[in-house]
């Protein structure tokens, strides 16, 4: 069962710069900020309530988050759900015929995660995730 | 300092058919669509889901173009904010555009605009309950 928001992604060129409206413009606290060498990206997590913001920074140009930059520029990119169990929501998802990015879940910033893939919500891209219970 | 930003109020997800992508959300996802209106003024069409504090708004045109591919983007997002007048002028102080505050859709709030320096994210803040109910 998808709980909550757990985050929106927004793909940035720069994270230090985004991070001069988000963090320090609106004051929202840094809850992590890493470089996934497998995925290219810098993600950096902003505490909003009960949800976060997720800067992504291509580190490299071979991603789809590298492509989606390239093509459509800085902007909103995909909207992750929270689920306690992030297994059972693909298997769901799998078994009512939505087509999907990820076969298994894997781990990511947000903690075990797995996206669909857009054409199943008419072009957004949608994630589901369980955190890891140390966070993040 | 921030802005006294107290969580996401809604993410707007944009396409040329609210109706469809709606409901491919909740057969999807399993979210519950709990309103429909049309925009006064605009007459836009307009879906609305809820998960804990965050709403998920499906916002297309007044009418859908029949046989036309229906295509959705996440379009912008809205944070609520205890006291828009202060978080207006925190804002332009950091030198960011601002519209004034203005009446929202939603009975007794506040909104205003932020223009730019978002990294592309069309970007807003509310304030509920920052109208009177004598207008005054």
């Amino acid at each position: 069962m998808l709980t909550k928001i757990h985050h929106v992604g927004v793909v940035v060129r720069s994270a230090d710069d985004a991070l001069k409206f988000y963090r320090d413009a609106l004051g929202l606290p840094v809850t992590a900020d890493r470089v996934i060498e497998d995925q290219g990206v810098r993600g950096v997590l902003l505490e909003i309530g009960n949800s976060e913001i997720e800067l992504l920074e291509p580190t490299r140009e071979d991603t789809g988050v590298a492509k989606f930059l390239a093509s459509r520029g800085e902007g909103m990119h995909h909207i992750c759900f929270e689920s306690d169990d992030v297994d059972a929501e693909l298997e769901g998802a799998r078994a009512r015929g939505i087509e999907l990015i990820d076969q298994k879940p894997r781990q990511g910033l947000a903690g075990m995660i797995c996206f669909l893939h857009p054409k199943a919500n008419h072009g957004v891209l949608v994630e589901f995730a369980t955190p890891l219970k140390e966070g993040h | 300092m921030g802005i006294g930003a107290t969580h996401i109020d809604h993410i707007v997800i944009s396409s040329n058919d609210s109706g469809t992508v709606a409901q491919a959300f909740a057969d999807n996802l399993g979210i519950e669509i709990k309103r429909k209106m049309i925009r006064p003024g605009t007459s836009a069409q307009l879906a609305f889901a809820k998960l804990q504090e965050v709403v998920l708004e499906f916002a297309g045109p007044p009418q859908v173009k029949p046989g036309e591919e229906v295509k959705a983007k996440l379009w912008g997002m809205v944070l609520a904010v205890e006291d828009i007048d202060a978080a207006v002028a925190h804002l332009r102080e950091l030198g960011y555009p601002v519209s004034d505050p203005r009446p929202a859709v939603q009975p007794g709030a506040r909104i205003a605009t932020v223009k730019d320096g978002t990294s592309g994210v069309p970007f807003a803040v509310i304030q509920y309950n920052a109208i009177p109910a004598d207008g005054s």
